[in-house]
């Protein structure tokens, strides 16, 4: 998920001019006299009368149809609103059974047999079934509604293809489809492993997955079930699933002229076939009864269970959606299917749901209602929390500067963030080109330090630390500016005797470019000044307008060194490895190695969980000695929540499941610092 | 008149002409797009979003689009809020832009005429001196410094009004964000009508009636505010128009649902269809009100004939 860094705060505080110190100086009597209280808690404390949870939502939500929105802003809401097969566990936001009560896999990842409860209901009472999940996902994809979210589900077979428009051939003598097995390109099929080095292990015979072979019975496929016999009928979709997977083609010409271009075998066959497009029908979704929702998988993907709680998957209700079109989130016309159901909504100013009676997990649900304030100012919310008018923020809502008053009181919440800063290197023309000089940089940098001054902690490595437990991670280089010398005298910027020359260094053709939220600045001034101390040379630091900013990055228009985010998707180190899984897409490094793609394909063939982490951390490694990146430091979440709040935790994603959430009134029950999160 | 007002409304359509077209041609300079974001998405995800949203069509379709679209007073949806039209968003926005604006214009007509007129009248006395300190301090003091100064004090120490949101009219909560906006208000009319007062004073029409013997009250109210309030009419004409149009960071700061809250995030969104509405939308307020300014003038100075 993107992070821009949360929030974007009015610098009202940076500008402070002599007419402030006037009434300033009325406001220091005034200000010494308020804050004799309460040295516990930030603010009143309060309970609300009702049962109501007053929250900060974030910028305005796009729109409350979950398939449409990719923010964090919306998922807050839609915590509420829909509800899917799985839930984020509160405290580890891993995932915990929702609608779905419990799932099978299949013996390599690559097909899942949900088993949905009975009694789960839309807010107008229907019942939610298989069918409905197979519309969300099948609707999510549709190339008309352009969901911005899609590639989320690209896992899923022809899944992708659909959301392309692509094409499958068919030959009309045969009646059968090209099948991809047949033309395969060299990319296509990693070939193991007469490149790989002794460190890498052999890749193990790259097949097929399960799910693309054929079976005999559906039982084969699953590792032995021991309460119950599997129910689940081999049906002709699932026999189609399991043929080898069809070619497809771009359905424009020019597209499909390239692709076939890049594959004369395949050109040769395609003459005089039909183009038949690939429809909703053919992808890997199947209700095969009622409460019985498979789905077949493109890849091995073992992290897949875990995405069935984001926003994308989340069931929407069929009749609606399709009778009101764009107006089905208007409030008179939506049904959702979480928790809450939505009761007001205002925009820019407040959305507000009630518990859904209809829920099948109505009784345990204890807030009445919630208040979502789409609040974007930092300042605003803090006094708002302050005055007793909110009863909790959301993630990075306590700015570096508050941190010195707010981080001791008891109301303060802080975590390692599923989310980590790096910068890039334009590892294709420049300095940086030399991967010497990208491991100087980042040796000459002290992390340590860095992290300190803005209390948070330090990554060396690619991982956010201490958020997958049993993860194996590699260490990434130290810091240490005598090496960094060494290296870049090796790289051809030494003087005659044999010592780094920072003249000789084209700092010039750097720059350190970021946009200019949050801390971004402050941190580009702080590795600034590093260099200027370690190594001598000043690099120009260069701020961009956002957008602007990320129009450059998608080209890889920068000079040298561009600033970056990233925070995850869904709880597996795979979101973060696969950054780099493509020379496109989110790399914007131009770093690509095929050896690399190779660990994270065989780590997601890759049953044992803990050889799997194994293998991804070699993925890890080999990243870091590659060093298209320098990684700076772990985000901390940093919130705040009233003590009276209970169910909600400093995890990972600051994404809460509202049900579990309530007001206790009861002052000896209130929390006094973080809540025990191992309970 | 008539003919003077009718050729004013005219003029209003070249001008509404050349706005939108610089916005449009801006907001086409401006790099990213409104799905740009950090996480880039794949070709595929954005030729359907393009196609979607019909970005894939030559620039010049487009931009007739955005004419006819005017001119039918239908500024289409917003490409950032899916479902929502630029209309729904304007007239949802405006009551409260409106409403916080117009009590601001109230506050500021009312105590900067009252104090600019004392100090004109007791010109040189301490009433004087401390309604212009005070009326400088005004001018100086940004809004986003006042605004949390005003909140630090009565909401967050002394508890008596709220720091934030929106809670319609008449409530508390309008009570701040009007005292900051109409501040600065305040301050330029107290010193305008202070110094139109002075010079009217001491015209010959007014010695005149004194002359005849009229009281100092009838004086002041009947013959001097007429012609000592001309300046703070033109001055406050247009500043109506940009009060009740939203205000970025009052609304901003204050957390409320107005125009300009939509209007700073629009263009954060390039959101096209909602920048242009809001922009021609601005400029109509604003040349509608300068023309109601110039009418009014014709009312308040008997010199003025159209």
């Amino acid at each position: 998920m993107r992070n821009p860094k949360s929030g974007i705060v009015i610098g009202y505080s940076s500008r402070i001019g002599v007419a402030a110190l006037i009434l300033g100086v009325s406001l220091i009597t005034a200000g010494c006299a308020a804050s004799g209280g309460n040295h516990v808690f930030f603010g009143k404390t309060d309970p609300p009368r009702e049962n109501v949870l007053r929250y900060v939502s974030g910028s305005e939500p796009e729109s409350l149809d979950p398939q449409i929105s990719a923010g964090q802003n919306e998922a807050r809401i839609y915590m509420a609103l829909y509800e899917g097969l799985t839930e984020y566990d509160p405290k580890t936001s891993a995932p915990v059974p929702a609608i779905a009560e419990r799932w099978e896999v299949n013996k390599d990842f690559s097909e899942i047999t949900f088993h949905l409860r009975k009694n789960a209901r839309f807010s107008n009472g229907d019942p939610i079934t298989a069918g409905d999940f197979v519309y969300t996902i099948r609707r999510g994809l549709t190339p008309e509604v352009a969901s911005s979210n899609a590639a989320l589900a690209y896992y899923i077979k022809y899944a992708e293809a659909y959301n392309e428009s692509a094409v499958f051939v068919f030959d009309p003598d045969s009646q059968t489809f090209l099948l991809e097995k047949d033309f395969a390109g060299v990319e296509e099929q990693p070939t193991a492993p007469a490149s790989a080095t002794g460190t890498t292990p052999p890749a193990r015979t790259p097949g097929p997955p399960l799910s693309s072979q054929p079976v005999e019975s559906v039982a084969a496929e699953y590792p032995p079930i021991p309460e119950e016999q599997t129910p689940d009928a081999d049906t002709p979709f699932h026999r189609f699933m399991h043929s080898p997977a069809r070619v497809v083609l771009p359905a424009d010409d020019k597209g499909r002229k390239k692709a076939l271009d890049a594959n004369p075998k395949l050109r040769a066959a395609v003459a005089g076939k039909q183009f038949l497009p690939v429809k909703a029908e053919n992808v890997g979704v199947e209700a095969v009864d009622d409460y019985t929702l498979r789905i077949s998988l493109a890849q091995q993907a073992p992290f897949f269970i875990s995405l069935m709680a984001h926003q994308f998957f989340r069931v929407i209700h069929r009749n609606t959606v399709e009778h009101f079109g764009h107006a089905w989130t208007d409030p008179h016309n939506i049904v959702t299917s979480g928790a809450f159901k939505l009761e007001a909504w205002q925009p820019y100013d407040r959305l507000v749901v009630a518990r859904d009676p209809m829920n099948w997990d109505a009784s345990r649900v204890k807030l009445d209602h919630i208040v979502f304030y789409m609040l974007q100012d930092i300042t605003t919310m803090i006094n708002l929390y302050r005055a007793g008018e909110l009863d909790a923020m959301y993630n990075h809502t306590v700015p570096p500067a508050w941190l010195e008053v707010i981080a001791p009181m008891k109301d303060f919440m802080d975590a390692p963030e599923a989310g980590i800063e790096f910068y890039r290197f334009n590892t294709t023309k420049g300095p940086t080109k030399d991967v010497r000089v990208r491991k100087a940089l980042n040796m000459a940098l002290d992390k340590k330090a860095m992290a300190d001054w803005r209390h948070v902690q330090p990554l060396t490595a690619f991982m956010p630390t201490g958020i997958f437990p049993g993860y194996p991670q590699p260490k990434g280089d130290p810091f240490d500016p005598d090496k960094a010398k060494h290296l870049l005298v090796e790289a051809g910027y030494g003087d005659a005797s044999g010592n780094f020359d920072p003249e000789k260094f084209s700092a010039s053709e750097i720059e350190i470019v970021t946009n200019p939220d949050g801390s971004n600045l402050p941190y580009a001034e702080f590795i600034q000044a590093q260099w200027k101390q370690n190594l001598g040379v000043t690099i120009q630091i260069r701020i961009m307008e956002n957008k602007t900013f990320q129009a450059a990055q998608a080209k890889l228009d920068y000079k040298g060194i561009s600033r970056f985010g990233w925070s995850a998707d869904y709880m597996d180190p795979f979101t973060f490895l696969g950054l780099f899984y493509t020379p496109t897409g989110n790399n914007g490094t131009g770093w690509w190695d095929p050896k690399y793609v190779e660990l994270l394909d065989e780590a997601n063939r890759t049953v044992d969980h803990q050889r799997r982490y194994e293998i991804l951390a070699q993925a890890e490694k080999l990243l870091l000695d590659a060093q298209p990146v320098m990684p700076l430091v772990v985000a901390t979440t940093r919130w705040m929540k009233k003590p009276y709040v209970k169910g909600m935790y400093p995890n990972a994603t600051t994404l809460f499941p509202w049900k579990w959430v309530y007001i206790e009134r009861d002052q000896a029950k209130w929390d006094y610092g973080v809540p025990n999160m191992s309970e | 008149m008539l003919r003077f007002i009718i050729r004013r409304i005219v003029v209003i359509i070249p001008m509404l002409f050349i706005v939108v077209s610089l916005t449009w041609g801006l907001i086409r300079l401006a790099p990213g797009n409104f799905y740009t974001g950090e996480k880039k998405l794949t070709p595929a995800i954005e030729k359907n979003l393009r196609e979607k949203y019909g970005l894939n069509r030559p620039w010049y379709v487009q931009y007739g689009k955005v004419l006819w679209n005017i001119a039918r007073f239908d500024f289409g949806n917003s490409l950032k809020y899916e479902g929502q039209s630029v209309n729904q968003i304007l007239f949802r926005g405006l009551p409260v832009s409106a409403t916080l604006g117009l009590s601001a214009y109230l506050l500021a007509l009312f105590v900067g005429i009252t104090t600019g007129t004392l100090a004109a009248l007791k010109q040189n006395s301490w009433i004087d001196y401390a309604s212009m300190v005070l009326a400088m301090i005004g001018i100086s003091i940004p809004n986003f410094v006042l605004g949390p100064l005003l909140v630090l004090i009565f909401a967050l120490n002394l508890f008596w009004l709220p720091p934030a949101l929106w809670n319609g009219f008449p409530s508390k909560s309008i009570v701040l964000p009007a005292l900051t906006l109409s501040a600065i208000y305040i301050a330029y009319i107290a010193r305008l009508t202070r110094s139109g007062m002075l010079e009217v004073m001491r015209s010959d029409y007014i010695r005149t009636a004194r002359a005849k013997g009229l009281s100092e009250t009838q004086v002041v109210f009947r013959h001097a505010l007429r012609g000592g309030l001309l300046p703070v009419v033109s001055f406050s004409g247009p500043a109506l128009a940009f009060l009740i149009t939203g205000t970025v960071v009052v609304e901003r700061v204050f957390a409320l649902p107005g125009l300009g809250n939509y209007f700073i995030n629009a263009c954060f969104n390039r959101d096209e269809p909602l920048i242009i509405g809001i922009v021609a939308f601005i400029a109509v307020t604003v040349l509608g009100f300068n023309l109601l300014v110039d009418i009014s003038y014709g009312f308040i100075d008997p010199r003025i004939r159209y």
